[in-house]
């Protein structure tokens, strides 16, 4: 009797066991489930949001930021028509606004280059002028003379000199060649001018000269 | 045809007034002062330079080739001596040559007291006159080294600015033409 009473026990505790711990599975899944589609839904939301943001240019971000939050939501890979319709809206405009950027920086690397290279003959010429107008003699002056002209396109490059600016344009002096101005340096044992602008050839030479009233 | 020159006339009449009467700025007339100003001072030192029997005949001619163009076409430039009352006026190139022919071993010449005794006016055809007085000391010393001849004079110099255009670079450029005009001996004295 006592044995029977015992197997009972046990079969119902195997049974309460076994039942018990199939519903508290299925609770978990459940819960696993929902929790993952309310993940799912959050995504869906975040993702909507951030890429209409970037379309409308309605972030303070920077491209790389854009770009970056863009590769998130890609790595999410929600399968959501809209979120996938705004993403290749977006990648599209980050692909345009990339190109620009690269542009542009092209253009800044090319002007930084061309300032660079203008800044070499400029100080050269402010020197030389200061040296010529030093001079202890003619030769030493007509010998600094050729070694400036050698900047230059040629000894009839213009020289145009700004007296003033006031109004908001340039009124100028008689314009003069290089030559005569480098002579007039020579000559009047003074620089009372310093180089405002040069143009340049392709070969690097002066082609232009505009000074200004020190 | 009558009202068409009647009309034509009235333009050109309007037009050159409202050109005459067309004012530069007082920062822009002060520029224009100075660089007019400069110009005398470019002629003393070009004067200086044909002056002095230091300088290559080369670089004097091209010096003086400078200096003639500070000038107006068949401006004059007076001459006088305290040993006679005359006063000889050359033209510009004649003057320089006449100053390298000098008969002294050493010559300097100084220009001071540069500056203004009638300002810039505007002339009806929009040019701008004006008188800037000049101080010359001369001396001349001969072989020795001893000072030969000593003089001071006082010279006017008649000042014109222009306002022009000229093509740079495929580009118009405005600029005051600065030219001198004749340079008067007012008076000269054993100073």
């Amino acid at each position: 009797m006592k044995h029977k009473i015992t197997t009972v026990i046990m079969i119902l505790l195997a049974a309460f066991i076994t039942l018990g711990g199939t519903t508290s599975c299925k609770s978990k899944k459940r819960l696993a489930r929902e929790a993952a589609e309310a993940e799912y839904k959050a995504r869906v939301a975040e993702a909507t949001k951030d890429l209409t943001a970037i379309l409308d240019d309605e972030t303070m971000w920077t491209l790389e930021e854009k770009e970056n939050r863009v590769q998130t939501i890609k790595d999410w890979n929600l399968q959501n028509a809209e979120v996938d319709d705004l993403l290749f809206q977006v990648e599209k405009k980050l692909a345009r606004e990339r190109a620009q950027a690269e542009q542009k920086a092209e253009e800044e690397r090319k002007a930084a280059e061309e300032a660079a290279k203008a800044k070499l003959p400029k100080n050269m010429l402010e020197t030389n002028l200061g040296k010529i107008a030093a001079a202890g003699g003619t030769t030493q002056a007509n010998n600094l003379i050729n070694e400036t002209l050698q900047l230059f396109e040629s000894n009839n490059v213009p020289v145009l000199i700004i007296i003033s600016q006031a109004g908001g344009f340039n009124d100028y002096d008689r314009p003069t060649t290089i030559e005569n101005y480098l002579n007039y340096v020579k000559d009047q044992k003074v620089s009372r001018n310093r180089v405002a602008n040069l143009k340049f050839n392709e070969n690097g030479k002066i082609t232009e000269v505009e000074l200004i009233k020190k | 045809m009558k009202k068409i020159l009647a009309l034509l006339a009235i333009v050109l009449f309007v037009g050159g007034t409202a050109m005459a009467q067309e004012e530069i700025d007082f920062e822009r007339k002060q520029a224009i002062d100075s660089l007019a100003l400069e110009k005398v001072r470019d002629l003393s030192k070009y004067i200086k330079i044909v002056g002095s029997k230091e300088t290559a005949w080369s670089e004097a001619n091209r010096v003086i080739d400078r200096a003639e163009e500070l000038f107006m076409t068949n401006a004059e430039i007076g001459v006088s001596s305290l040993h006679s009352t005359k006063i000889k006026y050359y033209k510009v190139r004649p003057y320089f040559e006449h100053l390298m022919r000098l008969n002294y071993d050493r010559v300097e010449i100084e220009w001071y007291n540069i500056e203004y005794v009638s300002d810039l006016q505007r002339q009806p055809d929009g040019t701008y006159v004006g008188v800037i007085t000049i101080f010359q000391t001369f001396r001349g010393y001969d072989k020795e080294g001893n000072l030969a001849y000593k003089d001071t004079t006082k010279k006017d110099i008649t000042v014109y600015v222009k306002r022009k255009e000229t093509q740079i670079g495929g580009r118009m450029i405005g600029f005051w033409d600065v030219l001198l005009g004749d340079m008067r001996v007012k008076e000269t004295a054993n100073k």
